[in-house]
This record gives structure tokens, sequence and C-alpha cells, in this order.
């Protein structure tokens, strides 16, 4: 039994834990908790809680880790469906059997569910080389607030036979419906992997970028990371390092890496680590464990997306911003997807929270669209997660409320209030 | 579900419709002469229904006027790309207002560093391509139609094509989108805001949720080297082991084709493009990528191929014959046109595993019908094309492919497949949609039409069976 402490949002505790068995079971929770006016929240591994608000109201946590079975596989036909409780880690190794991999790229695999990932919205480095995962989702099932499960899509991997009801379940953070099942396509996974680390001083860095686009093979991601010390990898424990990770046949990531060194050498870089295989995707995953890895209990992580060739300027620029208000920052620019993520710190808990509201407005007002991602629960509670919300926002109201009227499904968690 | 008696109606006299939109737009702009409205009755189904009255508008902003006045009139309105699709998606099934998009049909913005063009909808798919590749970019989705049909139009539909294997559908390369609601106002959503994927539903909403104005796509860097091969095969089952067996040995070229031997002697006859004439079926491959890669992922391609018993491989030699190979393969269905009298392309989607089985029955399920049958599809993805050859003057001939198309329906979807891969559901199939989804399925579906479009103004009798006109399915709908 999990207990309710470990389960708060913000300053609310659920009354009751529920942990069904299979779809019908969650369907049917959801049918009582609307009759009941009661509150429900959808809880995966728990690793992206700081997307989001604290809910307005908490009744029920409904923990999805029972439902932790591949539904269906046949690796002869790239697809694969998954309840959605698994655990990324989990499915990830039953992938890697087929030498088949999705490229889900989330933070903290071991607790991440399939669910979560995807009700959170995530998306990796490596979707501008494969797409995000919600391009890589070919069907759904969803629990909904009336307690129907509607299905979607299906396991074909090219398909219009109605909405694409998918799209909408994927991000919306459990307020339309609790996702009990995806269907994803599968990729073959390369037959290598390279992560090149380049250490950046001021004096190389733009010169470095350059020379990054000038090389013939496009990279599975490129990573400009400054600070994050003893959290991604480094080649002499520099502040400000360039990431790139290589896949391919052995003789596509060879040559990749020749003309990465030579480049990079013209632009005065003498040293790039290389890891391979195993070695390159450990070090990977701690970099995208490191988006939302807090500094104890004094920092909050926001992350925006945007155009790649802004990234650099744009996380740079938020950076020395926060260096003005007497914080610090560790900071991430993905040259390829264009997100920028930026972890501002105090001290200690007090004075990043003297200075909270300056930290948000500034963000904010730098990086255009930014949207928390992680940090301590306490001082996220005092910031809108989301900011301004979009244009759109009166049609995603409309959609909360033909879903879910009676506000069962984790009200008050969503963009503008939803 | 093939319909081939012609049902043109009888033109009727001017209408409040044709009245305002001329006053608000101008004659230029609004059509409705019937002698005008003739081209904007039908599209590549089989049935066809006199608009209205019909727009062409120069900007979103009329768009969203025409939509208004026709709104206030309580007529339907329908969005038009060039009239490719094959479901009667671009008919106006009860009359009312056609939206062309014939004049909106620019490339506004290029942005090739961070590879994404701003276009509006009447953009021809393949004049984006070609606008573009000086900069070392394209526009993936490449449906067979695509030097005529539209992004707005492959927007509707979720367009694919054979470059789906590895680049996936139009859905995957659309970032954002601009679209007018019942109410005439114009809207954006994009990718990057937080919220709801509202791109994400409104691609492949086939216009029923609101009409399109802009589209923001998502380019890619043109690969380095390509190569097509092709293979002939004994029948149509071995190419088909074939491709499967290429997918399971975890390679994954940029298409993988199979025309059977009605498809390529008729292609044959008709572009010389150098297929191998009499075989059972011809398997064309691409694969795109590092040019290190190229030699090894053919040798790969040529040993499986033989291991499934092709009779022969040979690769293109040049970009020349490449174009040629290609440009026949998307020329197939109009090569048919040539022996056949009449032609019934159905489009369905299997898992990938279950192609050998599904071209055992399709066969079957032709022959019991007494109908010749040719396969021109996208085998690396189990996209099904069949095509049916009848004559419309023979009324068995009509009966037997009504009844063969939905028996291969029933196939696939009895295999774990769907009902449209690519094509869409438009009006042809909108009753076939309970065979794959529940009531539930299409209540949920049905919400997010009542919440973009509650008073059922766009592109009505389309995607949803005729029970769930109205809103919440009826139970008794459910199969």
């Amino acid at each position: 039994m999990i207990a309710v402490d470990s389960l708060a949002l913000g300053a609310r505790t659920p009354r009751s834990v529920d942990e069904p068995a299979d779809a019908a079971a969650v369907a049917a929770l959801l049918k009582t908790c609307s009759a009941a006016g009661e509150a429900a929240v959808i809880v995966g591994g728990g690793t992206l809680q700081g997307i989001g608000n604290a809910p307005a109201r908490y009744d029920r946590a409904i923990v999805m880790r029972r439902l932790d079975r591949i539904a269906t596989y046949d690796p002869r036909d790239l697809t694969i469906g998954i309840e959605a409780g698994m655990t990324i880690a989990a499915v990830s190794a039953r992938l890697a059997e087929e030498r088949q991999f999705i490229p889900f790229d989330v933070p903290r695999p071991h607790e991440a569910t399939v669910g979560g990932t995807l009700a959170a919205g995530w998306s990796g480095p490596r979707r501008a080389a494969y797409g995000a995962l919600r391009d890589l989702v070919i069907g759904s099932t969803a629990a909904l607030a009336d307690g129907s499960l509607a299905t979607a899509g299906g396991m074909v991997v090219k398909n219009v036979t109605g909405y694409d009801m998918s799209k909408l379940y994927v991000g919306s953070l459990g307020t339309l419906g609790a996702i009990v099942r995806a269907n994803f396509k599968t990729l073959p996974r390369a037959a290598m992997c390279r992560l090149a680390i380049a250490p950046l001083s001021p004096d190389v860095e733009e010169r470095a970028i350059a020379a990054l686009a000038t090389v013939t093979v496009e990279p599975s991601a490129a990573l400009v990371v400054r600070g994050f010390a003893g959290n991604t990898p480094t080649v002499h424990d520099e502040d400000v390092r360039l990431i790139v990770l290589f896949e391919g046949s052995a003789a596509t990531v060879d040559r990749a890496t020749r003309e990465l060194r030579s480049q990079l050498g013209a632009a005065g870089i003498a040293q790039t680590r290389l890891a391979d295989g195993a070695h390159a995707e450990r070090a990977f995953q701690a970099t995208i464990d490191a988006t939302i890895e807090p500094l104890a209990d004094r920092s909050i992580t926001y992350r925006a997306r945007g155009i790649p060739t802004a990234a650099w300027a744009r996380m740079d620029s938020v950076y020395a911003h926060v260096e003005r208000l007497d914080l610090g920052a560790d900071a991430i620019a993905d040259l390829r997807t264009g997100d920028v993520y930026v972890r501002v710190s105090g001290a200690t808990h007090a004075t990043l929270e003297a200075r909270l509201a300056d930290v948000d407005a500034t963000v904010r007002r730098v990086l255009s669209r930014a949207t928390l991602l992680a940090g301590e629960p306490s001082l996220r509670a005092q910031l809108d997660a989301w900011g301004p919300p979009p244009a759109t926002i009166a049609t995603m109201r409309t959609l909360k409320n033909r879903f879910d009227p009676a506000g069962t499904l984790a009200p008050g968690r969503y963009v503008g209030g939803i | 579900m093939v319909r081939v008696a012609r049902t043109m109606s009888i033109p009727v006299a001017r209408t409040e419709l044709g009245t305002r939109l001329v006053e608000a737009l101008g004659a230029d702009v609004a059509l409705t002469q019937p002698e005008d409205l003739t081209v904007y009755a039908f599209d590549a189904y089989s049935e066809d229904r006199l608009p209205t009255a019909a727009v062409v508008p120069r900007d979103a902003r009329e768009v969203g006027i025409a939509v208004r006045i026709a709104r206030e009139c309580g007529e339907p309105v329908v969005p038009r790309g060039a009239g490719t699709g094959l479901c009667g998606g671009a008919v106006p099934r009860n009359g009312g207002l056609v939206v062309s998009f014939a004049r909106m049909n620019r490339l506004l913005e290029l942005d090739a560093r961070n590879k994404r063009a701003r276009v509006q909808p009447g953009l021809i798919n393949l004049e984006l391509s070609k606008a573009i590749a000086a900069h070392g970019v394209f526009y993936a989705p490449d449906p067979a139609s695509q030097k005529i049909s539209t992004i707005g139009g492959n927007v509707g539909t979720n367009a694919g094509g054979p470059h789906c294997l590895s680049y996936g559908t139009t859905t995957n390369h659309i970032l954002g989108i601009a679209y007018v609601d019942d109410a005439g106002e114009v809207h954006h959503t994009s990718l990057d805001d937080p919220g709801y994927d509202l791109t994400g539903v409104l691609v492949g909403s086939e216009g029923t949720l609101g009409i399109v104005t802009e589209v923001d796509v998502r380019l890619m860097t043109l690969p380095e080297a390509v190569r097509v091969g092709l293979a002939a095969f004994g029948d149509v089952e071995s190419a088909s082991e074939a491709v499967s067996a290429i997918i399971g040995a975890g390679i994954v070229p940029t298409a993988l084709e199979i025309m059977d031997k009605l498809i390529v002697d008729a292609v044959e006859a008709h572009y010389h493009a150098g297929f191998p004439l009499g075989s059972g079926a011809v398997l064309l491959v691409e694969i795109a990528g590092p040019a290190d890669d190229m030699d090894e992922s053919e040798a790969v391609l040529a040993r499986i191929a033989r291991d499934h018993g092709a009779l022969s491989w040979r690769t293109a030699r040049n970009a020349a014959e490449r174009d040629a190979l290609w440009a026949s393969r998307k020329g197939a269905a109009g090569a048919i046109g040539r022996i056949a009298p009449n032609y019934y392309i159905q489009d369905a989607c299997v898992p990938r595993t279950k192609l050998p089985q599904v071209m055992h029955e399709i066969d079957r399920i032709a022959r019991e019908h007494r109908l010749p049958v040719g396969n021109v599809f996208h085998a690396g993805d189990g996209n099904l094309h069949p095509l049916l050859i009848f004559d419309r003057r023979v009324p068995r001939e009509v009966q037997a492919v009504v009844d063969a198309g939905t028996e291969i329906l029933r196939t696939c979807i009895a295999l774990g497949g769907t009902i449209s891969g690519e094509h869409g559901i438009g009006y042809e199939k909108r009753e076939s949609l309970s065979l794959v989804f529940s009531a539930d399925d299409l209540a949920a579906m049905g919400r997010v039409r009542d919440v973009f479009d509650p008073g059922r103004t766009f592109n009505p009798d389309k995607i949803f069976p005729s029970g769930a006109v109205c809103g919440e399915v009826k139970r008794a709908h459910v199969a």
C-alpha cells in the first residue's frame, strides 16, 4: 500500500489511494469519482509531477503501476502496445532484446511510466531525428471521466480512421482522460552510438557551434550544457560543453566523428572526449536526467520551446539575466530541437524564495513560452507552472468541459487553470 | 462501398447564400452560376452534387466572411483542395458552400536553417518541395497525387505516400495551423504552445472541425545519397514475404512498394520506365541516408530479395532512372485507366506481418466475385490499395465491386488492421467506421466535433456514421 503522504501535490494530499488492476477498473473508478464529485489524479512514476500546478481539489490518487504489461508485441511489425503503468526502462529492455527502441529520452526511466511520460507531453532531444513521442504513438485507449473506455488509432503505422484522439491525451496531463494503453511505432537500433563531448570556452563557443553545422552527418542530438556539475559528462570539469550524439552505421559514425573533431579543432578546441555504446547511452541519459534534477530544496527548473538557431543565444541570455539577480543558473540549449532548459538556484531555499517573483518574471520575459518543469514543491506552488495561456485557451476550456464536465480529472493542474 | 449513379442535381435559381456572398466578396470571389459551380460538385469519388455557391477566397479574412454568411444562411461549408480525394470528402453532399483554395497557394515563408516553412493551404505538395530544394530541404509526405494535391487537402486526410515508411505521414510534419472556426474567426495553433495538441487533432479531421487557412510545415534535410532497387518476383505473396523479412531484419528503407503483374504491365505500357514485364510482382525499394551505408544496405536488400525468390534485382543507375521509376509508380492508377473501363481503388492497412495473408485473401475475394484485381501498395507500411476493375454499365459488376470492397475491409479489420491508411473516411466509408470503433470510441470523437463545430457547419455527413450526426452515437449502432 502506498502512503498518501508520498503522493502529495503542492499542499494537497489525497484522501485515498487506488491501485486498479486493469483498464476497466480505472474507468469504473473515474465513473465513481464523477458521480461523487470527487477529484482524481492519475499517478504514474511521479518523476514529472513538477510539470503542472497542484490540483485545486485532490480526493483520490489513482496509481497505474499494476497496469504494467506489454499488451502486444510482434517485433517484425515494428509496433508495440503497452499498458500505461509499465516503466520506460522495462519497455526499453524488452525492445533492446529485439534490437529495437523508442526514443523516450525521459529522465529517470526506471521510475517513469509510459502513461505518465505521454500525459506529461515529454519530448526529448532525439525528437529532431526520430520524431516526438506524439509522432510515434499510433493508437491509444483512455479511460474517460464518464467511465467509458475510448480507443483511437490502432496497431497499424498509417491510419486516417476517425479523429487522431491520441494527440489530445498525449500532453493533457491526465485532465481529459487517463491513458490506460498506448501503441507505438518502434525503431531498429543503430549499429553504433557515440557521444562526443567537447569543452567550450567563451572565446571558441560561437565558432564551435557554427562548426557543428558543417558536419555532413546529422547528429541524433546536440546540446550545449552550462553548469549541472556532477550530473552531466564533461572532459575536464569545464563549466560549458558541447554534447553531440551520433547514431548509425560504424562507417557513418566514424566519418561524423572525424569531421566533428577536425571542425572543432579548427575552431580551437584541442580535445574531444568520446564515449561509445553503453557508455554513450549512460552519459546521454545522465544529461537527460539533469533536466529535472533539483538542487536540494533551493532550485526550480523551466523549459521553453523555440527555434533551433536561437537556442544557444536564448540560453546565454537567460543565464546572464539570472546571474544579475545574484542567483545561480545551470542551463541546456538543445541545438536541434530549440528547447532551452534553465535551473535557477539560490544559496538557500530562503534566498530563492525571496527573489522568486523576479525570477519568474525574468525567465518568462527572456524565454517566451517557458513552463515549469521541476523544483521544490513549496516554491512551485507560488507560481503558475504554465505562464500565460495561448490564444486558443477558449477552445481548450471547452474541450475540458466536454470531456470532464464535473471536473473529476486533476482540476486546476493544467494550462489556464484547466 | 462504391456508388456509381450520377446524382447531379438540377441547378436552382440564385439563393440567399449566393446573393449575400456576391455582395460581401464580389463576383470574382463568389461563384453562383451553375456553369461555374460544376467543377466544385465532385472529387475523385463516384458521386457528385452541385453546391449552392462556391468561393475562391484570397485570404483568411475572406474565408471567415464566407463561413459566417454560410452559417447565417444555415448552409454547410465544404473545404476543397485539388479534389483528388477518393472518398467524397470534398463533395458537398447537401449542397451549401464549397471553399476552394486555388488562390491561396503561396509559400509564405521559408526558414531552411530551422527546417520550417509557412504555406497557404492551396499550395501544391510537389511545388513546395521543388521551391525549397535549392536550400537543401524537402517536405517529406509525398502522396501519389502530389503533382496536383494541395497541402491543405493533405492536412485534411493526413495524407501519406510511399516515403511515409521512414518519414511518417502528414501529421508528423505539421507544426501549427491557422484555421477559421464556425463563427468565421481565425485561430492559430502551434506545437510550441503549452496546452492541448489542437494541431494534432485538426490534422486528419477531413475538414469537419474548421477551415485551414495557413500551415506551418516541418522540413527535412535532403539525404546525402539515395538508391532505388527493383526486384521481380513470381507472385505477390513472395514479394510480401520479402518485405516482412526486410522490416524484420531491422532495415527501414525510405520506401517499400509492391506492384503486381496487372499493374506492372499497365504501367510499363504507359511509361516505359524499365519494369520487368510479365513478372508476378515487382518490389520497389528506396534507401536514403549517408553515402557510406549505401553499398552495404543494398547488398543486404538484394540478398533478402533473392532469399525470398526474387527473379532479378537491379538498381537505378542515375537520378533520371530513379525519377522515372517513381513517376510511373505514382502514375499507376492513371495507367490503369488505359486498360480498364472503370476501376475502384480501396485503401486499408494491416500490420506488416499480415501482408502475405491479406494478399492471398484479396486474390480469393476478387476471384469469388469474378473481378480482375490489381495491387499497387505501400508494402512497407502494410497499406494496401487493391484496385478492382469493372464496367459500370454492367450491373452485376457494380454490385460485385461493392461487395468485394466491403469484404476486403472486413478482412483487414479481422487481421488487426483498419479501413483507411491515407485516403480518409470521407463520405464513402463513414458507415464502416463502426466496424472499427465502438460507440464509446465514436462518442469521444463526437465530443471533439461538438467543441469545434457544434452546429455541424463543416463538412457534415463525413467521417461519422449517419447515426452519429447529432452528437452522441446510438449504442444500437455498435456491431
